[in-house]
Parts: C-alpha cells; sequence; structure tokens
C-alpha cells in the first residue's frame, strides 16, 4: 500500500504509556464488533506509535483511525490511565490537515452546525419530507416539528445550555430540564444570542481551528458566573474540555461552571418534588461522555432512582455505537456495536430506556425500542400527577 | 542448577539399568489393570519412604513405592490428607501408573491433579524429572500428566510430591431411596454421590453445621460406611450417559456426577480413535523405544 | 522468506480466507507483540472462523514450509504469541463462540476465542462459572488460558486450568483433527489432554474446548487485612494455610503496590500499611464463618492491624478490581514494566521477598509486588523507563537474579505464564540437559518438524528438530 508522509506529535509520554496489556480490549465497542486488533485501543496505540515512529502512514491507518467511535471507553478500563481520547484527538487533526481526511462536503457539512438559522431551515425541510414519507425509518431521526415552541427564561440561578442540532430536533428536552429544574425553586436562562455548537463533532473529526472558533462564540454568549447546566452528555463533555482545547484562563473558568443538569440535580434531591405515580421500570444507558468523560453517570442513576426503578445493564458502560456523527458515516458497525446493546437491553423487564445523550436517543430509538431522556420521563410522570 | 537426586532414587535407577525387561510391583492391589507382565521380566520395586513433608507448605514428597496407609498416617498426623480413597497397601506410583481416582473425586478432582513433580527412570535407566516441588507450576510440558494413567509403559515412576489437602471437619455418609441425579442437583460440592441402581450414598464433608444443612436437603439416613465398590469391571462414561445407560448384570455402583461405574462384570475397553491411537504410539515409541517396561501389560488395546 | 513464495503464500490463504487474510504493513506489526516486553513480527496473519479455516491454513502453511503460531487475546506475559522466524498468525479472536453448555454433564463446549470473563458471565444466572480466573480475565482467551495452563487468584482452592478442561478439539501440526479427553470420567489410552494444556501452542492449535463448570458459592466473604511489616504478613499467608484452611484467594500487596492501586481505583486500601492480604473464603456459610473467625484468629496473633470484611458485593468488587489492575495501574509510575513470575515455597515467601527488593536495588530499579501468596506465587514487577539508556540490561540482569534467588529457595521458574520466549534459556536452571530432551521427544510426537509456534518453551539446544534453526534475534528484546 501506498505510503505517505505523515507527522504526528503525540508526546512520548502518553505514547509510551500503553503497556499493551489489552485489558481495554472488551470495553471498546469496535474491538467487540470485530474482534480485530486494528480495531482496539492497544492496536490504535500501537498504530500511532507506528506511525509517528515512521513519519509515514498508509489508507489502512487513515482507515484504522477512522473507525474509533471516540467513546472513550477504554481510558476507564485502562489501569494505566493512557489518555487515549486526547491521543486520538491530535491523530485526527493530523489527519485533517495533512491528508485529505476531511474532504470539502464533509467540512461543509460540519460548518452547518454552527449557524443555527440554517440548521433551523434544514430541520423544516427535513420534516416535510418526513411527513412525505421520504426520509427512510431506519435513519436515527425523531419526529421533527414544523414549528418550535419558544424557550422563555424564567429566571437567571442557572444557564441551560441549548445546542445545535438537539434544539432544532429536540427541543421538548430542554422544555422538561426546565420544568424539573424549575421544581426544585430555581429560575432558568437559556443562552444569548450567538450560542450554537459546542464543537464536540469538530474535535472528533480534527477539526480542531473550527471548535476553537465555535467555543469562543459559545463562552461569550453565557455572561456571569452562574452555573451552566446541559441536558446532552457529549456537549457537556466537550464544555468542560474548552480549558485544554481554548487554553485561555477564560475558558478554563468556563470549564468550571459546567455540569451535567443531573449532576446539578443530584446535588439538589431533597428539593425534588415527590409524587404519587407508580414508579415505571426504566432500564438505564449510560452515555459514554457522561460515563467515561464526565464520570458523572452515577448523578443520572441517583435522580431517576426518586421517581423510578432503575435497572442496570451489566456490560460495564460498553458504547451503543452512537458516537456523534460515527453512525452516519460508519452504519454497519454502528448497528453491531448497538446490536449488543439492544440484546442486553431486550433481555431485561423495562418499560424504556432512559438516555441522557441526544445521539445514543436517536440511534437507539433507530434500533426499535422505546428510549427518553431522563429529565423528559421524570417530567412526564411530574406532569402526569399535576 | 537442578535440584538434586535422592540416593534411593539413583539407586534405583541403577536397578532398572539400561537393558533387560522390567516391570514394577506396587501393592498389587490393581495388577491385572492393563493385562499382566509377561512371564520372567525383571520385577523391581521403587523406593519407598516419606522424604519430604512440610505441614505448612501442604506439599509431601515420597519414594513412589510408599504405601497409600504410610502416606496417610504421616500426614494425618497433622490434620492432612490426598484423597486417593484406594486399598491402603497399594502404593503412591501404582495408584498413580493406574491412575483411577477413588470414589470421593466428584469434589475434591482426578488425582492426577494432586501431582507435582515426578520424578521417573527411563529406558536409558536415566532419572528424569518433570514438573516442580511447588504447589502451581507451568514450567515446561507436564509431563507428570502423562504419567499418570501410563500404567508404568513410558518410565517406572520412582518419586512423586503431591498436594495435600485438610482432612474435613466432619465427614458424614448417608443412605436411601432417593433419585441420585435429583440428588446431584440438590447439593453443593457434595464428596461423594453412589448408586446401585436402587440405593444411594452420598458422603458430606465439611464443617457440621453446613453437612447437617446440607443433609436437611436429602431424604436420607446416615449410615457408618459406604458401600463395597465391585472391582472386576469398570465403565467410564459421561456423567449424563448414567441417566439412561444400559445396565449392566450382577452387581455395580456408579459414581454419579463423574461417570464411573464400578462392576462386577470385566469390561472391554474404550476404544480409541486412529490418531489419537497413532500419537500415543509415537510417545511409547520414543519414550521406550525397545518396549522395555512392562511388557505384555496394555494402555493401547491393538 | 522469498518473495515470490510468500506472495503464493498469501494468494492461498487470501483464496481460503477473503479479506480475512492480512499482510498489511500497519496490521502485521499489531500482532508482533502480545502482554510482554518481547517483539518479533509475522509474515502474515490470518483471522478463522472455523475449525475446518484453522485446518487449512494449517494445511496450506505446510505446503510453503512455513511455520505458524495461534494467538488468542495476545495478553500472555512470557512471549508466547511473539512470531519469531516470520511465522503465520493464526488468530482466534474471531472463533469466540459458546457453542453449548451441557448442566447434566457440567461442562460448555467454547471457541478458543472466547473470553474467560465472558463465559463466566454468560453461566451467572445458572449458577456456575470456570473457575481458573487470571487477573487477566476479562480479555485473556480461552484457548491462550488452556494453552499455557493459566491460574488466577481463585486457583489456590479450584485449582489451574488443566483441572477444568475436559476435552479438546485440537487441529495437530500437521493439519490432522483429533480430539483429546472426553466427557468420560477416565478417558482411554494417554493422557494427551494433560499434555497440551500448558504446551503453549506448540503441539497444535486448539479449535474448541470443553471447560468443566464449577457451582457459584452459596457464600462468598472478602477480607482485607493490613499489616505494618510485610513480614508479618507473609508470616500470616503459611499460618492460615498451616491452621488447616484453604481460601478461595490469597493475595498478597505490598506497600508500593497498595499506593499504585489505590490511586487507580480509590477502594480504601490503607496506603499506610507495609502490606495488605486480600483473603476469600467461598462455600456454604458454616464453612466461611469458621474461615472467617480462623484468618481474624491467626491474623491477630500476627499483629494484624485492620480487618476489613467486605460489606457487600459492590465492596467486594471494588477491592478485587485493585487487585486485578494492579499491573497495568503501574504504568503511572514509570512507562514500562517486566513482570516476573515464579514460585517458591510459602515459607520462603519473605526471604525471597526480601532478595527481590535488594536485588532491585542493586539494579537501581523499582520493584513492586503483587502476587498469589496462597500458592507461593511471586509477581515481582520491576518498573522502568525504556527510554534511559542501558536500563534494560539492568532489567534483564535483575530479572535473571529473581528467577536464581526463586529456584535457590526451592521454587520454579513460572507459576501460571508459561515459559515463552521469555524463559526459554532460563529452563536450564531448572531441569537437567536430560530433562529438557525427554520434555523435547514428547513435544516431537506432535509436532516431529517443529512447525507449530517454534522456538518457543525448550532453549534452542535440546531440540533436535529447529528447522527453523534461528536463534531468538536479539531485536525481539525490546
Ligand atoms: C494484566 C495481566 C494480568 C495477567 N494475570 C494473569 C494471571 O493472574 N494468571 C495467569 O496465569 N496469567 C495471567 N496473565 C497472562 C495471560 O493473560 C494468560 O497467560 C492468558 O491465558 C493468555 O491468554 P491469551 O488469550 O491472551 O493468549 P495469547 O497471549 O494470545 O497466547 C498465549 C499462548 O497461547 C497460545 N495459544 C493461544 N491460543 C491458542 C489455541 N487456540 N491453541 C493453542 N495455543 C494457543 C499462543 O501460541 C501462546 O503461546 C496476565 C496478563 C496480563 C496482561
Ligand atoms: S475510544 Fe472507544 S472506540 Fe475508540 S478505541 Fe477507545 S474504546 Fe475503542
Ligand atoms: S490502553 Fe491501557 S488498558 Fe489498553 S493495552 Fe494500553 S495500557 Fe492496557
Amino acid at each position: 500500500m501506498k505510503k505517505t508522509p505523515f507527522d504526528l506529535a503525540i508526546p512520548v509520554e502518553d505514547i509510551s504509556s500503553c503497556v499493551s496489556c489489552g485489558l481495554c480490549l472488551p470495553h471498546c465497542p469496535t474491538y467487540r464488533a470485530t474482534q480485530e486488533e486494528s480495531a482496539s485501543p492497544r492496536g490504535r496505540i500501537a498504530l500511532m506509535r507506528q506511525a509517528q515512529r515512521d513519519s509515514s502512514i498508509d489508507d489502512a491507518f487513515v482507515g484504522f483511525m477512522d473507525s474509533c467511535i471516540q467513546c472513550r471507553g477504554c481510558e476507564t478500563a485502562c489501569p494505566a490511565a493512557v489518555p487515549f481520547g486526547s491521543m486520538m484527538e491530535k491523530t485526527r487533526e493530523a489527519l485533517a490537515t495533512q491528508t485529505s481526511y476531511q474532504p470539502r462536503w464533509r467540512r461543509f457539512g460540519y460548518s452547518f452546525l454552527g449557524k443555527p438559522r440554517l440548521l433551523r431551515l434544514g430541520s423544516i425541510g427535513l420534516a416535510v419530507l418526513q411527513r412525505l414519507r421520504m426520509v427512510p425509518r431506519r435513519l436515527p431521526l425523531p419526529k421533527l416539528p414544523f414549528v418550535q415552541k419558544a424557550l422563555i427564561d424564567s429566571g437567571s440561578d442557572v444557564w441551560l445550555y441549548t445546542g445545535c442540532i438537539m434544539d432544532a430536533w429536540m427541543r421538548e428536552t430542554h422544555l422538561s430540564a426546565q420544568r424539573v429544574i424549575e421544581s426544585t425553586g430555581a429560575g432558568v436562562k437559556f443562552p444569548l444570542k450567538g450560542a450554537s455548537c459546542c464543537g464536540a463533532l469538530h474535535v472528533h473529526a480534527g477539526l480542531a481551528p473550527e471548535a476553537r472558533a465555535l467555543a469562543k462564540k459559545t463562552m461569550a454568549s453565557f455572561p456571569g458566573e452562574a452555573p451552566i447546566l446541559v441536558d446532552s452528555a457529549g456537549c457537556g463533555a466537550q464544555l468542560k474540555a474548552y480549558g485544554e482545547l481554548v487554553g485561555t484562563e477564560e475558558a478554563e473558568v468556563f470549564s468550571r461552571r459546567v455540569m451535567d443538569v443531573h449532576e446539578w440535580l443530584a446535588e439538589r434531591l431533597e428539593q425534588l418534588p415527590t409524587t404519587q405515580e407508580p414508579r415505571p421500570k426504566v432500564v438505564v444507558q449510560d452515555p459514554c461522555h457522561l460515563r467515561h468523560v464526565q464520570k458523572a453517570h452515577e448523578s443520572v442513576h441517583q435522580v431517576l432512582e426518586q421517581y423510578v426503578d432503575l435497572i442496570h445493564l451489566n456490560d460495564d458502560g460498553l458504547c451503543c455505537g452512537a458516537g456523534g456523527a460515527y453512525a452516519t458515516f460508519h452504519p454497519e458497525v454502528a448497528k453491531e456495536v448497538r446490536e449488543r446493546k439492544l440484546s442486553l437491553i431486550r433481555s431485561v423487564e423495562a418499560e424504556e430506556v432512559a438516555s441522557a445523550n441526544p445521539g445514543c436517543l436517536l440511534h437507539l430509538q433507530a434500533g426499535g425500542v422505546r428510549v427518553r431522556h431522563p429529565l423528559e420521563i421524570i417530567d412526564g410522570l411530574l406532569t402526569r400527577e399535576s | 542448577m537442578p535440584e538434586e537426586i535422592s540416593p534411593e532414587v539413583l539407586a534405583f535407577a541403577t536397578e532398572i539399568g539400561s537393558s533387560g525387561l522390567v516391570t514394577v510391583a506396587g501393592g498389587r492391589t490393581q495388577w491385572t489393570v492393563g493385562g499382566s507382565p509377561l512371564e520372567g521380566v525383571r520385577e523391581v520395586t521403587a523406593p519407598s519412604g516419606i522424604w519430604a513433608y512440610e505441614p505448612e507448605e501442604m506439599t509431601v514428597r515420597c519414594g513412589a513405592g510408599t504405601t497409600l496407609q504410610e502416606l496417610s498416617a504421616a500426614l494425618s498426623k497433622y490434620g492432612q490428607m490426598v484423597p486417593f480413597d484406594l486399598s491402603p497397601s497399594a502404593t503412591v506410583g501404582g495408584a498413580l501408573a493406574v491412575g483411577r481416582s477413588g470414589y470421593r473425586r466428584l469434589r475434591y478432582g482426578h488425582i492426577r491433579d494432586f501431582v507435582l513433580q515426578v520424578r521417573h527412570i527411563d529406558h536409558k535407566g536415566q532419572v528424569v524429572s518433570a514438573g516442580g516441588p511447588t504447589v502451581k507450576n507451568v514450567s515446561g510440558y507436564d509431563l507428570c500428566r502423562l504419567m499418570v494413567g501410563s500404567l508404568g509403559k513410558l518410565g517406572c515412576l520412582a518419586e512423586v510430591t503431591l498436594r495435600c489437602l485438610p482432612i474435613p471437619q466432619t465427614s458424614k455418609w448417608l443412605t436411601g431411596r432417593q433419585d441420585p441425579f435429583d440428588v446431584f442437583a440438590k447439593l453443593y460440592r457434595p464428596s461423594a454421590i453412589l448408586w446401585d441402581g436402587d440405593q444411594v450414598w452420598v458422603c458430606l464433608e465439611g464443617v457440621s453445621s453446613d453437612v447437617e444443612a446440607q443433609s436437611d436437603l436429602l431424604d436420607l439416613e446416615e449410615t457408618a460406611v459406604p458401600p463395597r465398590l465391585p472391582d472386576r469391571g469398570r465403565m467410564s462414561l459421561a456423567p449424563k450417559a448414567l441417566k439412561t445407560f444400559d445396565r449392566p448384570s450382577g452387581n455395580w455402583v456408579a459414581e454419579v456426577g463423574v461417570g464411573v461405574v464400578h462392576m462386577e462384570q470385566p469390561n472391554a475397553d474404550p476404544a480409541i480413535s486412529n490418531i489419537n491411537l497413532s500419537l500415543m504410539r509415537e510417545l511409547e515409541n520414543r519414550l521406550d523405544p525397545g518396549g522395555r517396561f512392562n511388557p505384555g501389560r496394555k494402555v493401547l488395546s491393538e | 522468506m522469498q518473495k515470490s513464495l510468500q506472495d503464493n503464500l498469501f494468494s492461498d490463504l487470501q483464496t481460503l480466507l477473503g479479506e480475512r487474510a492480512r499482510d498489511g504493513d500497519f496490521e502485521l506489526g499489531l500482532y508482533g507483540k502480545d502482554g510482554s516486553v518481547l517483539e518479533g513480527r509475522p509474515s502474515i496473519v490470518c483471522l478463522p472462523q472455523s475449525t475446518s479455516e484453522v485446518q487449512e491454513i494449517v494445511k496450506i502453511c505446510r505446503r510453503y514450509d512455513t511455520p505458524f503460531l495461534a494467538r488468542g487475546s495476545g495478553t500472555g506475559l512470557a512471549g508466547g504469541a511473539v512470531p519469531i522466524g516470520e511465522p503465520v498468525i493464526i488468530a482466534t479472536a474471531k472463533m469466540n463462540k459458546i457453542l453449548e453448555v451441557d448442566l447434566d454433564n457440567r461442562i460448555a463446549w467454547v471457541e478458543p476465542g472466547v473470553l474467560n470473563l465472558d463465559l463466566s458471565n454468560e453461566l451467572l444466572p445458572l449458577g456456575f462459572h470456570f473457575a481458573p480466573d487470571p487477573s487477566s480475565q476479562q480479555v485473556c482467551s480461552i484457548g491462550g488460558n488452556v494453552a499455557n495452563n493459566s491460574g488466577g487468584p481463585h486457583c489456590l482452592a479450584y485449582g489451574v486450568t488443566s483441572a477444568h478442561i475436559a476435552a479438546l478439539e485440537v487441529v495437530l501440526p500437521d493439519g490432522q483433527i483429533a480430539q483429546f479427553g472426553d466427557l468420560t470420567a477416565d478417558g482411554a489410552g494417554y493422557d494427551l489432554r494433560g499434555l497440551f494444556v500448558g504446551s503453549e501452542g506448540t503441539m497444535g492449535i486448539t479449535t474448541r474446548i470443553a471447560v468443566r463448570l464449577t457451582q457459584n458459592p452459596p457464600e462468598v466473604r472478602t477480607l482485607l487485612l493490613d499489616f505494618a511489616d510485610v513480614r508479618d504478613g507473609a508470616a500470616a499467608v503459611s499460618a492460615i494455610i498451616a491452621a488447616g484452611l484453604i481460601p478461595a484467594a490469597l493475595e498478597m500487596m505490598d506497600k508500593r503496590a497498595i499506593e499504585i492501586v489505590e490511586a487507580f481505583v480509590n477502594a480504601g486500601y490503607p496506603t499506610e500499611a507495609d502490606a495488605v492480604l486480600l483473603v476469600e473464603l467461598d462455600g456454604l456459610p458454616g464453612g466461611v464463618e469458621y474461615g472467617v473467625e480462623l484468618v481474624r484468629s491467626v491474623a491477630t496473633r500476627h499483629h494484624v492491624g485492620n480487618v476489613r470484611v467486605a460489606a457487600d458485593e459492590k465492596e467486594r468488587a471494588l477491592l478485587w478490581k485493585g487487585r486485578k489492575n494492579a499491573f497495568g495501574a503501574v504504568a503511572r509510575i514509570k512507562p514500562d514494566y517486566y513482570l516476573h513470575d515464579t514460585v517458591v515455597p510459602r515459607g520462603k515467601l519473605v526471604e525471597v521477598l526480601e532478595k527481590v527488593y535488594r536485588i532491585a536495588d542493586a539494579h537501581d530499579l523499582i520493584a513492586i509486588n503483587v502476587f498469589h501468596a496462597g500458592d507461593g506465587n511471586l509477581h515481582p514487577i520491576l518498573a522502568f523507563d525504556s527510554s534511559e539508556k542501558g536500563v534494560l540490561e539492568r532489567v534483564h540482569a535483575a530479572g535473571r537474579a529473581i528467577v536464581t534467588a526463586s529456584i535457590e529457595a526451592g521454587g520454579v521458574l513460572s507459576g501460571e505464564h508459561g515459559i515463552g520466549l521469555e524463559k526459554r534459556d532460563y529452563m536450564g536452571m531448572l531441569f537437567s540437559a536430560h530433562d529438557m530432551a525427554t520434555q523435547d521427544l514428547v513435544r516431537e510426537a506432535f509436532d516431529p518438524d517443529g512447525f507449530a509456534n517454534p522456538l518457543k518453551v525448550l532453549p534452542t539446544g535440546s531440540r533436535c528438530s529447529d528447522s527453523f534453526g534461528q536463534h531468538v534475534p536479539d531485536g525481539a528484546w525490546v
């Protein structure tokens, strides 16, 4: 295979921290789907090492890197604290800048995410096609609305981050989150104009400069010191990483204000209203960016347990295969990874699945199970009672 | 710097020498298994004696000619045992060469899994060590397992090191009429379940409260002794096959959960596939090219 | 290998396997290593999905006079799966189905690529498990366990892999398929099954395995004992066993290990202690209760500090998580480690441990000890940074000294990791030339031409049939 020069600069102490023990393998969704070393964390690290040593790569290398979901399940499993996420991000960035890894059309697609108006227009277009049954059912799309309910501030105790696609497609979730937050007596404020995409998908794709530009816009739309609550695990993880991404004091301070909305609620369990509603049986799916990156999945469990009988899956938080844009670009692997999760879900007796990340939620839903955001489930129980 | 070989073993090697047909006699308790050796073959006996016993290590090294009685006398002083469950006059080497476990195999496993190290004398009259003296060891090929059940056809066992177990605090036999497979399913790691097609005997071991609680699960009466095991024939089945097997004529007692049937009736050896047979012959030819050991006796039937 | 020959070999394998035969530069690099620090390079990697594919691969290799090598999950620590002499790698990872669970016979038939913990998890609702539980159990394959006769913490009471394998389907080095052992109690003829277990892939490739199932214990109790002096801890180990108790597991960690592990799992290990013992008792409630009290009283006699009994399953899992991740966690203090595996009589633990520390000091290395104390199975870890000049020589010298010290204390070369490539040249420390020649005779009965995993287990000199003749290349020691 043809080799092309490649300059990969991962710090030695990071790349040599892997002792190739393999303990991460079973926690890697792509290894689980393929049983191939090249689709495993240990393998990908060895490949990076080889690329760095030889200063050259081939197409196979690009494929192996591209097949990583960046779920970072391997980080949780790794006893040696190998910083896999950041190594993979550096590799993707080098690929995006030195090769045709991110072709024009893809970059164009990503740039959409930072433009709320265009995104909104596009979504309405999709909504029309959906009603005309011209969008295949298996695509991970929710039922898209023509008209959106307005987001109305109710105070200024906390910010609620709204994001890009999620706001265009799943605004109901934000409204549920707002009501649950308000039920503790706090007032919610929505971001100022200019906030848009968090840039997570861009970072994953290796488009760090684009992500930085988005970060700056986003940071500017949350003035003050109030905590910034996030109801999407993927966005939350990215906002918490602005410190590293942007590298300024201001970004550090911003990141420290970010909390997953469940983390904030878990600190206020006694303020949450009670209900007489029967407790449904709910199986919880831990989104990777909540469990492996933010390590905040237990707060979702704590909050949900106030209202439902919670069932956990015995898979150490193995990824469901959604992975932001991953399912779009790697539908086969994503589906195979999802199948494993679905069969586990089907093996337990539950009425529905709770997922605190919109990407996972849509991906699982497209697999044919009922999935809602934890706060939508709780909001449903609370409003049913009143 | 491999370990030094004891003078008894070296003397045994000299006795066996490098030529002539040889058979090792143990306690003659299972002398006819595999057939009797040819007339006139020189008969030798392996050295005997407990050579190293460290109760804290739970390991014992002894001459292959040591009788089980001697062995258990030494071990029981420290509350330990090796669960051979064979005739007391059998020798350790003989028991291993024949390789038939006792009736408590259900709990303690096959006797070959108690063997840590074996020294045997090969066809050249030289000492060969395999395995190691510690309770755990994966250094090199596992010739110890190969030697167990080899009927002395691959070499003469001279010295063995065994792993010991603590003697259980309580040991109790129960008997009566109850479905043996039902009994098997109910109990947690019983020591033995024997069944003669009508009556069932169960051996429970452990601390007394557990033994009591386990016996309460059954519909059986306490008894002093296990049944006598017929010893003229022996059939080896899969545990499940006992549910449906063709019952032999005459008395028989089966080990439920294990699959061994002890019978009055002698029976034919099980068949060996051609591939395995040729591998086994390769082993015989390589380890005893002149066919010096135990001529007449056969592990592999024609 | 000649270029054209290699091309033909590859194209034959490709015809058989399609895209599951690989020779890409990057991918070959991936299969050059296992969990050890050794490295080689295969000529081709094959990813078969069935016994018959394995058989065909072996036959094709034989046609091209090319050696081959089975690989499971590549977690072996003795370099058993490291390809030397450009063999074809036969990776079993895709053969990962549990074929049959047969509770009447208390066995399960599995393919070799099934992961150890996956099997036990699958059996959990049925009330059974596969007893050998190497610390790598979440990822190591059953085929690898068989090949290395692997052990684990719970093998103290339950025995190592060999005691838990009823039967094996094997593709022999000449391409024939055989079955060793069966489900009957005694089997027929010589114990080929017992010989194959632990043969590290040099007698063929196992493609189907009947593992014995062990009942899950009704009661389990896990205790963490801390000691202000490692000597007291080691003495307590011997005393517990001497008191007539065989715990399900009896593990020890020294001070450094405790610190490193605690930083990773936050299990509340006492970082001020000099050593901790992790003791597990299982079985029927009476026996477990009796055991807990006995351990308590023995430990008290040996100046135990705290005795912590895990309150629930969660705490128990946390205590074990620390132990099972200890090796990897070492990488937090140094990027590389060299893990040794020797066994000494329990009574010599203290003596040998102290020697290990002295040896490490003398070679300017850090030694960390976390090991299966109950069966005297030491795992000294030498932590180092391979970018330091000359460090590898020191690591190897220290390693040799540790192995020597263990054998002098009446121990053996390896308790569970096997000999592989790493220790084959140490075999002479434990065995005489004649012992090794006899072992080689046995191996040759299976593989007279040395095609299966060449250059492993026995040192070059002891074999009559090293047809691939090379010595271990220096480059392998990276
Ligand atoms: C963190 C860590 C902890 C560990 N802890 C333990 C422990 O507690 N106890 C222990 O015993 N080991 C331990 N090990 C070592 C290792 O995990 C075991 O030896 C394991 O059994 C190897 O399995 P594998 O699938 O990775 O085999 P591999 O490393 O892939 O192969 C090992 C050997 O098996 C052969 N082989 C593999 N599959 C087959 C097959 N189908 N047929 C024939 N030969 C085959 C290979 O050729 C090779 O020689 C540990 C390793 C690590 C990294
Ligand atoms: S980030 Fe996820 S997909 Fe990528 S290597 Fe790690 S575990 Fe595998
Ligand atoms: S990434 Fe971590 S867990 Fe995976 S092989 Fe490397 S050190 Fe082991």
